[in-house]
């Protein structure tokens, strides 16, 4: 359940979304004074901004300025700004993003035609401190402090002349122009449809060891610090937008066109999307100790009857990461149901998120279901507690994916095993084939083929490109799956309580999450994390020796003076049963070795895993007809669980047999089928 | 001959021929099997003595399934879940009309199968075109006469078709497609237009399907020995009856649809164990059962139509072929009376 002070303490602290107060209503435009008064604030505010974007959709640019006002929060003085100009990772073939991607074999986005390509130009930049203005914008340059790339613009570096001290506020002033490309990382446009993220000159995250301002790379997301957001944009009218916080004003302008205002407090980012097409629908998230929440989704046309999905599933993850984890504070959220190849789903961003389906989506299928539950669990691992996910992507993403399989098990469940045909357009469910949380939630196919690719502790934007998402996702779901069968859902439940609630509206790091799991829990689990989270070790427990036979001994028997030689002395009704379990992987984790007898009774025995084989033998009246190590699945990181028993009553020839005769039909199906040339 | 009065024709004359029907499900079974009982093999070496097999004995595991696929390769890959029930049809018309490339070790039997079926072909035509019995002798005496001028035949067929493949069906879906649905937001769009994709790659393939099934029926028939020769002359009767020859084709392309929609229906998806099992098993064999019915039905009624167009109808022009006497009796034979034994 909730923790109750964590609770109370967010809804005392929820800010202007806040659902005990009204919302605040469309209106046309006025003075920033008509906006919400700022609540207290949740979150350090020291990275605010106020944006005014044009969109021009005939060019597919942007031109925007912006004013951040940006506080230092660290221990040291900046000598130095440095912004995040994402755009420019798809410039050019030579960015690191691109560079990347190509890395990791995928040469279908370096080949695209000269209107996909995206980039971000500045037109000005000043600095404002104490009532003075100083223009920084023949001081910039490109820095990449990651991999020494001169040919990546994703990063930009102003040189200060007056350093800015702790806890000194100043204001940057920023204009631009960039060009939308076609989908990138999931922004760009489709024909009518914008989905526009990571699009503003974004300022770093200043740490007591000096910037993190990482260049973007292909296979990470973001970091930056809270604030409060006002962003203007100019689209044309008509034109439905969504985007981060709430709409506080509307106005038409007679050149065709409109200016939406939306305002959020205490938010580390701000995305929005803008098409012809969309049909709105609203919805309402209640529950007995959870604030209530504004849904508003916008959808494609062909997937209107879908509406009631989306909202199901949003309510879903409200419902349980508020239950289990802590509430949500904002009071809305909008979801976005991208346009077909847009490219934009499955992603989140604060207080608005990404979801993704079909035009043919049959129920049991998880679609779209399973992307709008983990989109919108995001707001809370991503959204609220806001780690770096250049660096521990995992402590976002992995949580989430461990949280997402929960939800769809405890919500959604049965959900099966789909497949699309005929130029991937017509699904086939498979009702024969649940998805089980351990291995299709936590995505563990995936995993297992690439878990030595990388330790998860490397971070994140050092990962092998191909690879990083298993090792992020997948793995952090099975090993958090692996730690709630070892201590328990409550011991796990309230670890992540309690990291939500301390960590809430904050930047932790693996540390802090490794910390509260070793108070909570009561034990030290440095052991765990050095095997799951620290090491790229595999694991992989396995049967081999397993034999049960009548005890027969031979040899020397009798006392001295009556030494008799045996070839064969049996004991009456008494059996020899022996099983060797092995460690076939590097990974050590501690295991149980159950055998099971006729006569329905078990032997448990607990090996701890460390050596590489361990043999359990046991005398009794009855003969044993099974092994299993790792009886229970504890160890759901176990790559291969087909080794981890053996029987000796197998039916692994029937099973054979019968699944042989069962692809001999789609054998002689496949002739038959290509037989249409005879 | 109407179209309805040819397909009843042709399916009469398969139902008065139940050996063949009979015996060509064997062809396939026996082709097909050897790599089922490999499959066999190296699922069984997979399970051993794993607990797990017995699930997969009474149902499906689908995670031991994951875990297989992620160890094995080449023939093992081709044991995706996709074999289930129904899934099984739409993954075989999904490869052959989106081109995708097999697994070796299936190429290398479908080749086989082809080969195999292009020498038994003529044997069937001959049999549907006489319809009455001919005998194992005879079937296999037209099979042999015939063989030759079929895989000449073949040959450019296989041409026509690979050019169609890497060039047609390239073009449409790998040139026209994306540029049509490039800046499309709807997929519903997006499938009519692949749709429509797949109606017109059907539709070339369909006229040349057919001059070719006609070019077999004249060269068994007409008792032609030049491939190309048939292949102008199928052409011909496709351009002098086009009405009944598509009428024909659609009425048997609506016979496959209707049997494909039944097991779509009654297929009960994944076997479990005992009377389930054999039950999945038993209605997958009558929908491949069912399939041969209606690949002969459809050679039967095109031979049948054909026939019906000539001035005497049911006309074949090749003898029927008479088995060789033994060498000892044509020994005797040649040696006439004279010789006292």
């Amino acid at each position: 359940m909730l923790p109750r002070a964590a609770a109370v303490f967010l809804l005392l602290a929820i800010g202007n979304a806040s659902p005990q107060r009204p919302a605040p209503a469309v209106a046309p435009a006025g003075p920033v004074a008509s906006l919400p008064t700022p609540a207290a604030p949740l979150s350090s505010r020291n990275a605010s901004y106020r944006i005014s974007a044009r969109l021009d959709p005939d060019a597919r640019t942007i031109t925007g300025d912006e004013v951040i006002t940006w506080r230092n929060v660290s221990a040291a003085p900046a000598t130095t700004l440095q912004f995040h100009l994402y755009y420019n990772a798809w410039r050019n073939t030579r960015s690191s993003w691109m560079r990347e991607r190509l890395l990791s074999g995928n040469t279908a986005l370096a080949s695209r035609p000269a209107e996909d390509w995206g980039w971000i130009d500045l037109t000005s930049m000043r600095v404002n401190r104490a009532g003075t203005g100083t223009d920084v914008f023949s001081r910039l340059r490109f820095i990449a402090p990651d991999d020494g790339n001169i040919e990546d613009r994703t990063v930009v570096e102003a040189p200060l002349e007056v350093p800015v001290q702790p806890g000194e506020t100043i204001e940057i002033q920023v204009a631009w122009t960039s060009r939308v490309p076609r989908t990138f990382a999931r922004t760009g446009a489709v024909g009518d449809f914008y989905f526009i993220a990571q699009w503003f000159p974004k300022i770093g995250v200043l740490q007591d060891t000096g910037w993190n301002c990482h260049q973007f790379h292909s296979a990470t997301e973001f970091f930056s610090d809270f604030g409060t957001y006002e962003v203007s944009l100019d689209v044309p009218e008509g034109w439905t937008v969504g985007a981060t916080g709430r709409e506080v004003a509307r106005r038409a302008h007679v050149t065709g066109r409109a200016t939406h205002r939306y305002y959020q407090d205490d938010v580390h980012d701000f995305a929005w999307t803008t098409s012809p097409d969309y049909i709105e629908q609203r919805a309402k998230f209640e529950h007995p100790s959870l604030p209530p929440v504004d849904i508003r989704l916008l959808l494609q046309p062909e997937h209107e009857a879908q509406a009631e999905r989306h909202f199901e599933a949003t309510r879903a993850a409200l419902r349980s990461y508020g239950e289990w984890y802590g509430p949500y504070p904002y009071g809305h959220i909008t979801v976005i149901d991208p346009a077909w190849q847009s490219g934009a789903g499955g992603m989140e961003y604060p207080t608005l998120f990404t979801a993704g389906t079909r035009w043919i989506a049959p129920p049991g299928a998880a679609q779209p279901e399973s992307v709008t539950v983990h989109e919108a669990g995001h707001q809370f691992w991503y959204g609220i507690v806001a780690t770096n996910e250049f660096e521990d992507a995992w402590l976002d993403e992995g949580l989430n994916t461990y949280s997402t399989a929960r939800v769809m098990e405890q919500a959604f469940y049965p959900h099966f095993y789909a497949k699309r045909y005929f130029g991937d357009f017509v699904p086939w469910v498979f009702k024969d084939l649940p998805l089980t949380r351990a291995a299709d939630g936590n995505r563990m196919p995936a995993f297992r083929a690439v878990a030595k690719n990388d330790d998860q502790s490397t971070p994140t934007w050092r990962y092998w490109p191909a690879s990083a998402s298993a090792i992020t996702y997948n793995k952090t779901a099975l090993w958090l799956h692996t730690l709630e069968r070892m201590l328990g859902w409550e011991t796990v439940q309230r670890i992540l309580s309690t990291y939500y609630s301390r960590y809430a509206f904050k930047h932790p790091r693996p540390a802090d999450f490794f910390t509260v799991a070793n108070e909570i829990s009561g034990q030290d689990l440095t052991w765990f994390f050095d095997q799951v989270h620290r090491s790229s070790n595999v694991f992989d427990y396995s049967v081999d020796v397993f034999r049960s036979e009548p005890v027969i001994a031979r040899g020397i028997f009798g006392d001295s003076g009556t030494h008799n030689y045996e070839a064969a002395r049996s004991t009456p009704a008494t059996f020899h049963t022996i099983a060797v379990v092995r460690r076939l992987g590097e990974g050590i984790f501690p295991v149980d070795v159950r055998v099971r007898f006729e006569t329905g009774e078990e032997q448990r025995w607990r090996w701890d895993g460390r050596d590489r084989w361990k043999a359990f033998e046991a005398d009794g009246p009855s003969r044993a007809v099974s092994v299993e190590v790792d009886p229970d699945r504890v160890l759901v990181l176990d790559v291969d669980t087909t080794n981890n028993s053996a029987s000796l009553r197998p039916q692994g020839r029937a099973a054979a047999t019968k699944w042989s005769l069962a692809w001999l039909i789609w054998l002689q199906d496949h002739l038959l089928t290509y037989g249409f040339f005879v | 001959m109407s179209v309805a009065s040819a397909f009843r024709d042709g399916m009469r004359r398969v139902h008065g021929a139940p050996m063949l029907l009979a015996g060509m499900c064997l062809v396939t079974l026996l082709v097909a099997l050897p790599l089922s009982v490999a499959l066999r093999g190296l699922l069984a070496a997979q399970f051993a003595r794993s607990l797990v097999a017995q699930t997969a004995a009474a149902g499906v595991d689908y995670q031991w399934w994951q875990e297989f696929l992620g160890q094995t390769a080449g023939l093992g890959a081709t044991f995706t879940p996709s074999i289930i029930g129904f899934g099984a049809v739409l993954d075989n018309l999904d490869a052959l009309l989106d081109n995708r490339p097999m697994a070796g070790t299936i190429a290398g039997v479908t080749v086989a199968w082809l080969v195999l079926w292009a020498f038994l072909s003529g044997g069937v035509i001959d049999r549907l075109a006489r319809n009455r019995r001919t005998r194992a002798h005879g079937f296999f005496a037209a099979a042999g006469t015939h063989f030759w001028r079929f895989l000449r035949l073949g040959v450019f067929v296989g041409l026509v078709y690979y050019v169609l493949f890497s060039t047609v069906h390239e073009w449409l879906f790998a040139d026209v497609y994306p540029v049509l649905v490039r800046d499309l937001t709807s997929e519903r769009v997006a499938f009519l237009i692949r749709l429509a994709g797949y109606v017109v790659f059907g539709a070339v393939l369909m006229f040349f399907n057919v001059v070719f099934d006609y070019a077999r029926i004249r060269i068994v028939v007409e008792d032609r020995r030049s491939a190309l020769g048939a292949i102008s002359a199928g052409a011909r009767f496709v351009r002098g009856h086009s009405s009944l020859v598509i009428g024909l084709y659609m009425v048997n392309g609506l016979a496959f649809m209707t049997l494909l929609a039944l097991y779509a229906l009654l297929s009960p998806g994944a076997p479990d164990s005992g009377i389930g099992l054999w039950s999945v098993l038993l209605l997958g064999q009558a929908y491949i059962v069912g399939r041969h019915y209606l690949k002969l039905v459809f050679y039967a009624s095109q031979t049948a139509l054909f026939q019906s167009e000539l001035a005497h109808a049911s006309y074949t022009a090749g003898p029927a072929v008479e088995w060789p006497e033994s060498p000892a009796a044509e020994s005797i034979t040649n040696a006439g009376s004279s010789v006292v034994f």
